[in-house]
């Protein structure tokens, strides 16, 4: 007995006749059988249609739910279809299972480095950030006369606040580092002193506590916020923080709250106390040192704001001298956190995107090669009545079962990319922390394997599909003549993809190169130091000078160290303090205080120079015969002596000025050559630099060189430290080494991805090439046979097919190039000394791929070559 | 006769006909109506159209599934028959109506039921 209803799907017309139908047997069936009781036809017939009720409605009924029968039975068959193609494309994975793991592990791995630079691009370019509105919220900077910007002196913040409309709010940060003792070891706590309006221009409130009143504002109250992460690993994450006292820097702080993990800006340091305005700040507009945040006032965009501020700025500038040309910069608090962030991870997207696409075409060539393997099979099943639609889904789930597999090596790759980039990244790229592997990336992973299936099966499906059935059970092959041309045109974008990739790795590993090439003026290797602040326990000058002779003289006792000396500003160090002050020159005519000109000025021990391997250019470098009481020397750098005093030599002449230095004057009596200051690509700048000994300043980092491990040394001087002072907080410490190269981070970061991506790119380029050229000598079994059978040697034959990769490779290369140098200005920026259009990276690129093209074609080629004519001819 | 019949209470029919195809085995719509009608002597009340609105209901649902046969009259009718799952709902609907009877008699005929 047949199901009724059956594999296909009944028409509404068929439904209703046969709901018609089966009605009429029925009343036909019960007019019988009331006439076999004796009724009359007429009375049969009219019983028959009162014991059936309502006719019309009842077929209605009786359709309507068959009908809704067919529809699910159809979603049911579309299921089960689909099961059947995927296990079925499951099984022919299976049957080849190199073909397979290439196929997976080429698109894993490419989906998984898209999901995991998405898992950190989608913090840099895509979410808003975690405060209130955050595009009202806005940074306010200070424009130098020389350009650039600076953080905001306090006078002028003043001014800003009374005297704009823009802002709702407006708010200070400063700087301040505070010394917590009575918890444990002594520390160092990091902290911002924020004024009245900071936290109300960034919209954040404590999660637990309350925020500083107004009261605590003005008066300047002991009290303390604590950042989220401070309270989860100094005090427990316990809610019994509130109230509780703590001591920083000899006072008690009650802590008032905690805030929110998510305040960042402008870093995410741990405490946060009220800040008072020392009466001499009130009139202070040349020291910078204080960040602003302010928010729009609504209604208002940054435009308004920056068009009032310029007004002002320009107003403030005929007032006040220290505002001679100076303006003011409103920046979206975006823009300044994650402004620097965005062009990199931009780069860094595409660069994942071209891996994909690469991939995707590879597999798209391999799928078309192999499917040309199943033209038989396809076109049986073609013949035995599959519709071309059924064969495009049949092909498309064998594709979906393929990226769904290579989807899940992604998520694997993803989850392991995501802890390696935060582990690899530059501590300066913003919002790391809250990267992570959560639904978003997994959405996007899933979208990218549904997508990658659908760009690397569409084609191949549609094209397979439309074989003609006859011809390939014929033939046993099918195969039209665009194919071959089209494959060649994948292989040659991938290979353009990849030449792109790789001129990027080159142009940055120049650039890279070229800036470390650079003279720093100091040795680095071998090199540990300590910062400490030794004002609290050494409150005069003098006891400060003897504790840090005496603090040099344990550090050369320790094992392993040859020697040591100390800076007040060290270069590349990240806490360094910079003086900068005036600068007179004895006998030359005095300049205004205001415009002067103003130099750097360094605190020295006397080893100093000899230590960092600072070259001595004339003159001598100071001796502990420079004390408190002799001659006040001094020593310049040699870009001070070229600056001021072009065509003769310093020695000997007397200057005075520099904060640090005081009103000293003071005699000449050696150049040094000068540093860079603060990375490979900074200019020196003129520096003069005084012996501690006259100048007894409590800010010093000290460096040892040495023989041992630097890290070895720094572990030594931190039990030095307290073996004499157990009180004595250490502000910071690194190997100069360390030092050095967290500057080069966020480079060395970029260059390994991308170099990352150029080799994972390289090896996709063989993959394609191979594919291309191994189908192509395939197809040509034939003709090859007949060249060898009619005399050609093997040489030529390898020829032949090599010649096949350079045709794939000449156009890549070409169209590579062109969108290199399109592309390559994008970056420019990111490059040093390095031109984009680079001749050498350039060539040296192009002569890669063409050297992996090559290789990639001496496999098909040697088997052409080994191929026997007679057997060739044959076959096919 | 109409007046005295015994009106079915809401989805009783079903039951009713799934333990007819039990019984019978393969049935078309009026031998299914036959059936309850003989059964009951004729004092059962069943409207034929709800009862095929019944049985395309229930092949909806799976329980009864159906194909185009030969009558004994020689002439094309839909015959039905249970499926598993129709088996199943068989069993379980007599067993709530037994339930439910039970309860009824109790509350009807207490001396009866103790």
């Amino acid at each position: 007995m047949r199901r009724a209803g059956g594999f296909w799907r009944r028409t509404s017309q068929q439904v209703s006749a046969e709901v018609e139908a089966e009605i009429c047997f029925h009343l036909e069936a019960r007019v019988a059988a009331l006439e076999r009781e004796g009724r009359t036809r007429a009375e049969a017939h009219a019983e028959a249609l009162r014991r059936f009720g309502d006719v019309g409605g009842t077929i209605a009924s009786c359709v309507e739910t068959d009908l809704r029968r067919e529809r699910r039975m159809e979603r049911r068959e579309l299921v089960r279809e689909v099961m059947q193609d995927a296990l079925l494309g499951a099984r022919q994975l299976a049957a080849r299972p190199g073909f397979a793991a290439l196929c997976v592990l080429t698109l894993g791995a490419a989906i998984g480095a898209a999901a995991s630079i998405w898992a950190v691009a989608d913090h840099v370019l895509v979410r808003p950030l975690p405060y209130d509105e955050p595009e009202r919220v806005v940074t306010l900077w200070e424009v130098p006369q020389e350009g650039g910007r600076a953080e905001v002196s306090p006078a002028n913040f003043v001014d800003w606040r009374e005297r704009s409309r823009s802002f709702s709010a407006m708010g200070l940060a400063e700087p301040f580092s505070m010394d917590l003792t009575g918890e444990g070891a002594p520390a160092v706590m990091r902290s911002w002193r924020v004024t009245a309006g900071f936290f109300a221009a960034l919209g954040v409130t404590p999660v637990l506590g309350r925020s500083f009143t107004d009261a605590e504002y003005t008066t300047g109250a002991r009290v303390a916020l604590v950042s989220h992460a401070a309270w989860q690993q100094r005090f427990g994450g316990d809610a019994a923080v509130l109230g509780r006292v703590i001591t920083l820097d000899g006072a008690g702080f009650e802590i008032v709250g905690v805030l929110p993990p998510s305040l960042e800006y402008p870093a995410p340091e741990e405490l946060w106390t009220p800040k008072v305005f020392r009466p001499e700040e009130l009139t202070d507009r040349r020291s910078t040192y204080m960040h602003a945040v302010a928010r729009l006032a609504p209604g208002v965009t940054v435009t308004d704001a920056q068009a009032e501020m310029d007004v002002l700025a320009a107003r403030m500038a005929e007032e006040q001298v220290a505002n001679r040309g100076r303006g003011i910069a409103v920046v979206p608090l975006d823009t300044e956190v994650l402004g620097s962030a965005r062009p990199i991870m931009l780069v860094l997207l595409l660069a994942t995107g071209l891996l994909l696409l690469i991939a995707c075409a590879n597999l798209m060539n391999l799928l078309i090669s192999r499917g040309m393997d199943r033209g038989s099979e396809l076109a049986v099943r073609s013949a035995l009545g599959a519709g071309r639609w059924r064969l495009v889904r049949q092909l498309m789930t064998e594709s979906l079962v393929l990226s769904v597999c290579g989807g899940v090596v992604g998520i694997a790759l993803a989850y392991g990319g995501i802890r390696a980039l935060i582990a690899l990244a530059p501590a300066d790229l913003p919002r790391l922390t809250a990267v992570a592997f959560d639904s978003r990336v997994l959405a996007f992973l899933i979208t990218l394997t549904v997508i990658s299936a659908a760009l690397f099966g569409g084609l191949p499906a549609l094209r397979l599909s439309r074989s003609d059935p006859m011809s390939a059970l014929r033939g046993g092959r099918a195969r039209g003549p665009l194919d071959e041309r089209l494959r060649r045109a994948i292989a040659s974008a991938a290979i353009a993809f990849c030449f792109v990739l790789l001129i990027a790795a080159g142009l940055l590993t120049r650039s890279l190169l070229s800036l470390i090439d650079n003279d720093l003026g100091f040795e680095t290797s071998g090199r540990a130091t300590v910062q400490l602040f030794l004002w609290d326990n050494n409150p005069s000058a003098e006891q400060r000078v003897l504790r840090v002779s005496e603090l040099i003289e344990r550090f050369e006792a320790i094992a392993g160290a040859e020697r040591a000396a100390a800076v007040s500003s060290l270069p590349f160090h990240p806490h360094a303090i910079n003086s900068m002050g005036g600068f007179l020159i004895e006998g030359a005519p005095p300049e205004p205080e205001e415009t002067g000109r103003r130099v750097f000025t360094t605190v020295v021990t006397p080893d100093y120079f000899d230590v960092m391997g600072i070259r001595l250019l004339a003159g001598r470098t100071f001796t502990d015969a420079d004390r408190d009481g002799t001659t006040p020397v001094v020593i310049i750098n040699d870009r001070l002596a070229q600056t001021y005093f072009p065509n003769e030599s310093p020695i000997g002449r007397r200057v005075s000025g520099g904060v640090m230095a005081g009103p000293v004057t003071r005699e000449i009596v050696g150049v040094v050559a000068a540093v860079r200051p603060s990375s490979f690509d900074s200019e020196p700048a003129p520096e003069l630099f005084v012996p501690h000994a006259q100048h007894g300043t409590g800010s010093m980092t000290f460096v040892v060189k040495g023989s041992r491990s630097p890290n070895a040394l720094i572990a030594d001087m931190r039990r030095t430290v307290w073996s004499t002072d157990p009180a004595q907080t250490i502000y910071h410490d690194a190997t100069m080494s360390q030092l050095v190269g967290r500057t080069l981070a966020q480079r060395r970061f970029q260059l390994t991805l991308i170099a990352a991506f150029g080799v994972m790119a390289l090896s996709l380029v063989v993959l394609g090439v191979y594919a291309v050229v191994s189908l192509w000598a395939r197809e040509r079994r034939r003709e090859l046979g007949v060249r060898v059978a009619l005399g050609a040697g093997a040489a030529d034959i390898f020829r032949l097919v090599l010649a096949q990769a350079l045709r794939i490779a000449a156009p890549g290369l070409l169209l590579g190039a062109l969108a290199a140098l399109a592309l390559s200005r994008g970056f420019a920026h990111l490059l040093y000394e390095i031109r984009p259009a680079d001749r050498l990276t350039f060539t040296l690129a192009a002569l890669l791929l063409l050297v992996a093209a090559a290789l990639a074609a001496c496999l098909p080629a040697r088997r052409a070559v080994r191929t026997d004519p007679a057997h060739s001819l044959r076959s096919d | 006769m109409a007046e005295r019949a015994v009106q079915l209470l809401r989805g009783t029919l079903d039951v009713l006909i799934l333990k007819t195809l039990a019984q019978r085995g393969e049935l078309h719509g009026y031998g299914i109506v036959a059936h309850l009608e003989s059964a009951t002597d004729g004092a059962l009340m069943v409207e034929d159209g709800a009862l095929y609105q019944s049985l395309h209901r229930m092949e909806e649902r799976d329980w009864v599934e159906s194909a185009w046969g030969h009558a004994e009259n020689g002439k094309r009718a839909k015959f039905y028959r249970l499926t598993a799952e129709g088996r199943r709902r068989l069993r379980t609907e007599t067993r709530e109506w037994v339930r439910y009877a039970e309860m009824v008699f109790r509350v009807l005929d207490p001396e009866a039921a103790t």
